[in-house]
C-alpha cells in the first residue's frame, strides 16, 4: 500500500480539478513496484534503446503513472503542478507526444495492447530483448481489440509481452459473467491471479515471468479495489470521475496517514 | 496485364531484400503473392487474420520501434472501421507508416455496399501529416512507394483493380506532382486513377468537334498539385473534375478551394452521390454512378454553355 503516492494523486485532482481518483488508486501499487523493481528505463534518457516498454491502457488511471514517473525522475514539480492546467503536459490521458516516458497516448481504451503488440513484435523482428509490459483495465475487456490482440498475440508467440489487468470489478457491474482468468487461459496465455494490493504477490508474479522472444504471452490478472486505501472512495460510486471538497480531503488524507 | 496488386508484392519483394526495415501485415489477403517476399525477408511478414483495427495499432507499434510497416488489407475494412487506431495510433503520435488497400470505391462491384469504400480521401485527409497516393498503374506504385515509404508521413496508397491503361514518361511520376497529359485550351479535366482511361476517349471525341480539352492526371491526391491545377483553371476557368469517390471531401472540394480565386471559373464534379446500392460489373457501376465517357461528355457541354 503506497499512500505517500495516493495523497499525491489527491492532490494533482484538487489542483487540477480533474482526474479519475479511484481507478488510479486500483493500479497504483502495482505500476510503483513495477518502475521500482523491474523496469529497465533512463529518466535522463527516455528514447533510450535498450529500455524496456510500459503502456498504460487504460489511459484514465494516468494519475498513477504520473507520480510514479515524477518519483523516478521523468517529470518535475512543475509539471505535476500544471496538471490539466493551460501549458502543462498532463492532462487527463497519457501524451506520448508530450510527456517523458510515456510510450503512448492512450485513453480510448482498446489501444494500447494492440499498439504493444507491434512494439514487442517489432522489437523481436530487430533482435532486440527490451521487454514489454502493458496495464489495461477489466473495463477495458469490454473492447473487441483487446480479444483481437489476444488472440494475435498468442498465434504469434509473443513471449516478450506481460499484460497486467486491473481486475477491479467494474466490468462485472455491467457483465457478471466476468471469469478473466478463464477467458485468458482460453486464449492461450500464461494467466496468473494475484492480490493487486500485495507487494509480494506482484512480486512473486512478476519474478515468475519467463520472457522470450518467441513464447507464450503472459497475463497477470490484479484482483484491485477501485479506490483502495480510503474507505470513502471503495468501490463504484460516485467517484470514478470526482473532485473532493475540502471536507472530504481531510477525510481522505487522514485515511492515507 | 500485370494486376496492380501484383506489382505491390513484386515491390515488396524487392525493396523488403535491400531493407530490413521493411515489414508487411495483412487482413487475410494477398498472402498467396507475397509468400516470396515472406520467403526472402523471413521474420518480416505476418497474416493477422481478420483484424484490421488491431493489424493498424500493430503496424503503428512496429514504428514505434523503428521499422517501416505496410498494413495492407481490403479498404472499407482498413480504412472506416479501424479509423479511430489510424488516427490515434499512427497520426496523433507522429508515426510514419503505410496503407495499402485494394477494394476502394466500388471495385468489388458484386459484394454490395459491404466492400464499397468512396470516402477513404476525405477520412485520410482530415488527419494531419498523411499522404494519399492513387497509382493506377505498375509503374506508378512502384515509383511512388518508392520515394515515400520511408518519409515521416502516414501514406494510404489507394490501388485500383482496373487501370488507366494509357501511356506516361515514367519521368513525370514524382510524389505531390500531377501530370498534364493531353493540353488544351477550352476545359480542364481532372482526372484520379483509372477515369483518366474515360477522360482521354471523351477528350478524343471532343477534339473531332473542335473542343480543346487539358487532361490533368493527379497520381498524388493529398497533397494535390496545386500551382498546376491552378495554372490550368486559369486558362480554361473551365474545369471538371472525374473521381471514384464521394463527392462530399474528394477532390472536387480540394480543386474548388484551389480555384476559387479565379474569377469567372466554373467547376463540375463528377464523382459519387450517396450510397451506391446496384449490383453488377464494375464498368456498370460507373455508369450508374456518371463515371462514363458520356457522363464527361455530358457535364463539358454543360460547363461550355456561355453564360447568359
Amino acid at each position: 500500500m503506497n499512500n505517500k503516492l495516493r495523497r499525491q494523486i489527491v492532490d494533482m485532482v484538487r489542483l487540477g480539478r480533474d482526474g479519475h481518483i479511484p481507478s488510479s488508486f486500483s493500479i497504483i501499487d502495482i505500476i510503483s513496484i513495477l518502475y521500482r523493481d523491474y523496469l529497465k528505463v533512463d529518466h535522463q534518457n527516455p528514447q533510450w534503446k535498450e529500455r524496456d516498454y510500459f503502456i498504460l491502457s487504460k489511459g484514465h488511471g494516468c494519475l498513477a503513472l504520473y507520480v510514479v514517473l515524477k518519483e523516478h525522475g521523468f517529470l518535475t514539480d512543475h509539471d505535476i503542478a500544471n496538471f490539466c492546467k493551460k501549458g502543462g503536459i498532463l492532462g487527463e490521458h497519457p501524451d506520448s507526444t508530450k510527456v517523458p516516458g510515456v510510450e503512448a497516448c492512450t485513453g480510448s481504451l482498446g489501444h494500447g495492447l494492440p499498439f504493444a503488440l507491434g512494439i514487442a513484435l517489432g522489437l523481436r523482428i530487430q533482435h532486440q530483448k527490451n521487454r514489454v509490459f502493458v496495464l489495461a483495465g477489466d473495463g477495458e475487456c469490454h473492447e473487441g481489440t483487446i480479444w483481437e490482440a489476444a488472440n494475435v498475440a498468442c498465434n504469434m508467440e509473443l513471449g516478450n509481452l506481460c499484460l497486467v489487468v486491473d481486475w477491479n470489478g467494474s466490468a462485472a457491474q455491467l457483465m457478471p459473467k466476468d471469469d478473466l482468468p478463464a477467458k485468458w487461459r482460453a486464449f492461450g496465455w500464461n494467466v496468473e491471479v494475484i492480490d493487486g494490493h500485495s507487494e509480494d504477490e506482484i512480486k512473486k508474479a512478476f519474478n515468475q515471468v519467463q520472457f522470450s522472444p518467441q513464447g507464450v504471452p503472459h497475463v497477470i490478472v490484479a484482483k484491485t479495489t477501485k479506490g483502495k486505501g480510503v474507505p470513502l472512495i471503495e468501490g463504484h460510486g460516485t467517484w470514478h470521475h470526482r473532485i473532493p471538497n475540502d471536507e472530504e480531503y481531510k477525510i481522505i488524507m487522514e485515511a492515507l496517514r | 496485364m500485370k494486376k496492380i496488386r501484383q506489382q505491390f508484392a513484386d515491390t515488396m519483394l524487392a525493396l523488403g531484400q535491400e531493407d530490413p526495415k521493411l515489414a508487411v501485415l495483412v487482413g487475410d489477403i494477398s498472402h498467396f503473392i507475397l509468400q516470396p517476399f515472406a520467403k526472402a525477408c523471413p521474420g518480416r511478414f505476418y497474416n493477422v487474420g481478420i483484424c484490421e483495427p488491431t493489424m493498424i495499432s500493430m503496424a503503428a507499434g512496429l514504428s514505434k520501434v523503428g521499422l517501416y510497416p505496410v498494413a495492407h488489407t481490403i479498404a472499407p475494412f482498413i480504412i472506416e472501421r479501424s479509423f479511430e487506431q489510424i488516427k490515434l495510433d499512427f497520426c496523433y503520435q507522429g508515426l510514419p507508416g503505410n496503407i495499402i488497400t485494394v477494394g476502394s470505391a466500388f471495385d468489388y462491384a458484386n459484394l454490395g455496399c459491404t466492400h464499397h469504400c468512396y470516402d477513404d480521401f476525405a477520412l485520410i485527409k482530415s488527419l494531419p501529416r498523411t499522404q494519399i497516393i492513387y497509382p493506377a498503374s505498375c509503374e506508378e506504385f512502384d515509383i511512388l512507394f518508392r520515394e515515400t515509404y520511408r518519409n515521416d508521413h502516414l501514406t494510404l496508397f489507394r490501388l485500383p483493380e482496373y487501370q488507366h491503361e494509357q501511356p506516361i514518361d515514367l519521368s513525370l511520376i514524382k510524389f505531390g506532382k500531377a501530370i498534364r497529359l493531353i493540353e488544351g485550351a477550352d476545359v480542364t479535366i481532372i482526372a484520379a486513377g483509372p477515369q483518366l482511361k474515360n477522360a482521354v476517349v471523351a477528350a478524343q471525341q471532343l477534339k473531332k468537334q473542335l473542343k480543346s480539352v487539358e487532361i490533368i492526371y493527379i497520381p498524388t491526391i493529398h497533397p494535390l498539385d496545386e500551382s498546376m491545377i491552378h495554372q490550368s483553371a486559369s486558362k480554361t476557368k473551365r474545369v471538371i473534375v472525374v473521381q471514384e469517390h464521394h463527392v462530399n471531401g474528394g477532390v472536387g472540394d480540394d480543386v474548388r478551394r484551389i480555384v476559387m480565386d479565379i474569377s469567372g471559373v466554373k467547376l463540375i464534379d463528377l464523382g459519387i452521390k450517396g450510397f451506391v446500392r446496384d449490383y453488377g460489373s464494375y464498368a456498370q457501376l460507373c455508369q450508374v454512378a456518371g463515371l462514363s465517357v458520356e457522363g464527361i461528355l455530358e457535364a463539358v457541354e454543360q460547363i461550355l454553355v456561355p453564360h447568359p
